[in-house]
């Protein structure tokens, strides 16, 4: 008894609580669906996560704003490390997971699909990318990586009465698998120099009994030699199965199809935690372990980052499907939080700067985003996958409340000035000016004017009539029927991201302060 | 004698992972890529063993179960999805699935 009581204790188990009590959460969720009334329409397992989301949010929020200030420390003997970024990220992952169960709830009452799998499927893989954001471990990050990703190859197929779901699963799968294999080589590369280092001829004092799977480890093992040819090569491949998950060139390939396929608010997940958390996962690894690497991996990155602005953009423009469009703008995205990666490996040591940029802007990235897809997934369409230019035509006057949350959810993904999505631009561009990274400063501005005209495209339609109408026409070119009835909660949480997006465009607040 | 280093188990574990990623590139069969994606987790194992036992460490011993249980998580979830297209299109062929395009 007591070595258990001493085993706890030396873990500090308490480190974790968001995440033990979302699975317990999720668990609970799965089992109330086993009591639901065959045929009944309300749904209790939605509303039972979404407000066990939302009070989990709140109270994590006041936890370490309030109650305890959290510091810089390492528990469960260094596997998972505790700090502010990491629970920036935490509250983020619950904020998005708790949208996605929001725009879930009323995509499955359209659909009538049963919901008690899928809460349980978005509140589990939460917990795991909350686990991520405090990995300290390789094998930490892979069990937590692969936690998210069997969540996701799930979720995006959960229309499995859609050929279109299922095939967007088994891709995803396919290449999320790929990906991590990648990922499990390049690590398994560099736990074998680093446990013998002579016998790869790198040199390494390294301190007995520690963990060489440990970030500390590596990155000690990464300074002392930066031209290992078994450690360049791991650090590449790493990179290259992060660069799957962010949908970064020349790793790019599914983002359109599975983006397609997807239910909408999967669609919305993916295209904000998975990405976040691909983001942060970098942020941390080359600020972190790969460090020493910096001269190395700077041009590299300067490459990707060119590409998958280009390419995102170029693609998008010629795309008629907008879910393909959605996805394929949001690799450009990723191309220019990419650009402020690069930045905070150029202030090495005091990358603080860049990594709060990258968070105002996945932040407002999140905003958008759920705007976007929340208002595409009240279309009910013959075929959900294909939303078009055309299914939008006059949106804003058929209903104005959908108009003016999609077109602030366009206006801050494009970056135009009264919306939050310009000031994140805004704050990128100046931290990459400081950074002195005048060529990928002048890819992403290239890249965000030819952005300018897919989003204006859509925004066009939106709110004016494109084509002429005549009174003998019967009003049969826009066949799209929006979902009428009650929208509960859904309709105000929407309005108010879109309001939180507009304000954040003009007064940042406590934000501002940080920059 | 010449005895067996762990550059040679480097080796192999290379040799099969270029063999499956190459497979999953290559194979038009669903069922045989997935499998193809087993033989690239199985290779990282074989390193990971042997550097284990080269070092005397046994981190990468440890970190082979979890490698295992994902893979089979991965089998199991792909498993299913497999059989529910397969229930709709009568198909496990890759230029089968092809409704995903613009």
């Amino acid at each position: 008894m007591d070595a258990y009581l001493i085993f706890s204790n030396e873990n500090i188990w308490s480190e974790i609580w968001p995440e033990l009590s979302l699975a317990l959460g999720a668990l609970f969720v799965l089992g109330l669906d086993l009591f639901r009334k065959p045929g009944s329409s309300t749904s209790l397992c939605g509303l039972v996560a979404i407000g066990f989301q939302a009070i989990l949010l709140g109270v994590h929020l006041f936890d370490y704003l309030v109650w305890h200030h959290t510091f810089d420390r390492d528990t469960f003997s260094g596997m998972l490390t505790q700090g502010i970024q990491g629970d920036v990220m935490r509250s983020f992952f619950l904020f998005s997971s708790l949208l996605v169960s929001v725009l879930g709830n009323q995509y499955l009452k359209n659909k009538s699909l049963r919901s008690g799998e899928f809460h349980h499927l978005t509140m589990l893989a939460t917990a795991g990318l909350m686990l991520l954001s405090q990995s300290n471990n390789f094998v930490m990050l892979f069990v937590s990586l692969e936690t998210v990703a069997i969540c996701f190859y799930t979720l995006v197929a959960y229309n499995r009465n859609s050929s279109k779901s299922l095939e967007a699963g088994i891709k995803y799968l396919i290449f999320g698998a790929l990906s991590s294999s990648l990922l499990l080589f390049g690590i398994v590369l560099l736990y074998g120099v680093g446990s013998s280092p002579e016998a790869w001829g790198a040199v390494f004092d390294g301190a007995e009994g520690q963990d060489p799977l440990g970030f500390q480890y590596i990155g000690n093992l990464i300074e002392a030699n930066p031209d290992h040819l078994l450690l360049r090569a791991g650090v590449v491949l790493i990179i290259a199965g992060i660069a799957f998950k962010i949908g970064a060139a020349p790793f790019q390939i599914w983002v359109a199809d599975v983006y397609h396929g997807s239910p909408m608010p999967i669609t919305a997940f993916l295209a904000v935690s998975s990405k976040a958390a691909g983001f942060f996962v970098l942020i941390s690894l080359v600020n972190g372990p790969f460090l020493g690497m910096c001269d190395f991996l700077l041009p590299l990155f300067g490459f990707v980052a060119t590409f998958t602005i280009l390419f995102g953009n170029l693609a998008s423009c010629a795309q008629q499907n907008l879910k393909r469009m959605l996805g394929l703008s949001g690799v450009a995205h990723a191309g220019y939080l990419l650009v402020a990666v690069m930045a905070s490996m150029h202030f090495a040591g005091d990358s603080d700067r860049a990594i709060w940029v990258l968070f105002f802007y996945l932040f407002t990235y999140l905003l958008a985003s759920f705007c976007v897809f929340g208002v595409m997934s009240l279309a009910r369409l013959e075929d959900e996958t294909d939303h078009e230019f055309f299914h939008y035509e006059n949106l804003a006057k058929k209903h104005p409340w959908m108009g003016f949350v999609l077109v602030c959810g366009i206006g801050s993904l494009a970056g135009i000035p009264p919306f939050a999505g310009f000031i994140a631009k805004l704050l990128l561009i100046s931290v990459a000016f400081e950074a002195k990274l005048y060529f990928s400063l002048s890819v992403m501005i290239i890249g965000v004017a030819i952005s300018i005209y897919y989003y204006f495209g859509w925004i066009r339609e939106i709110t004016f009539h494109p084509k002429p109408s005549f009174s003998d026409d019967n009003d049969q070119n826009s066949p799209v029927i929006w979902e009428k009835g009650s929208y509960g909660l859904f309709k105000p949480c929407m309005i108010s991201l879109a309001i939180i997006s507009l304000v954040l465009g003009i007064w940042q607040g406590p934000f501002g302060d940080a920059f | 004698m010449e005895t067996i280093t762990p550059q040679h188990f480097l080796i192999l574990s290379f040799l099969l992972f270029t063999v499956g990623f190459l497979g999953v590139l290559i194979r038009r069969n669903l069922l045989l890529v997935l499998m193809s994606l087993e033989l690239m987790l199985n290779g990282v194992n074989v390193a990971l063993v042997s550097f284990s036992r080269t070092s005397l460490n046994l981190d990468g011993s440890l970190f082979v179960f979890f490698i295992m249980t994902v893979a089979a998580t991965e089998v199991a979830v792909g498993l299913a999805l497999l059989v529910a297209l397969y229930k709709r299109r009568r198909s496990v062929f890759s230029e089968d699935t092809a409704l995903l395009k613009n």
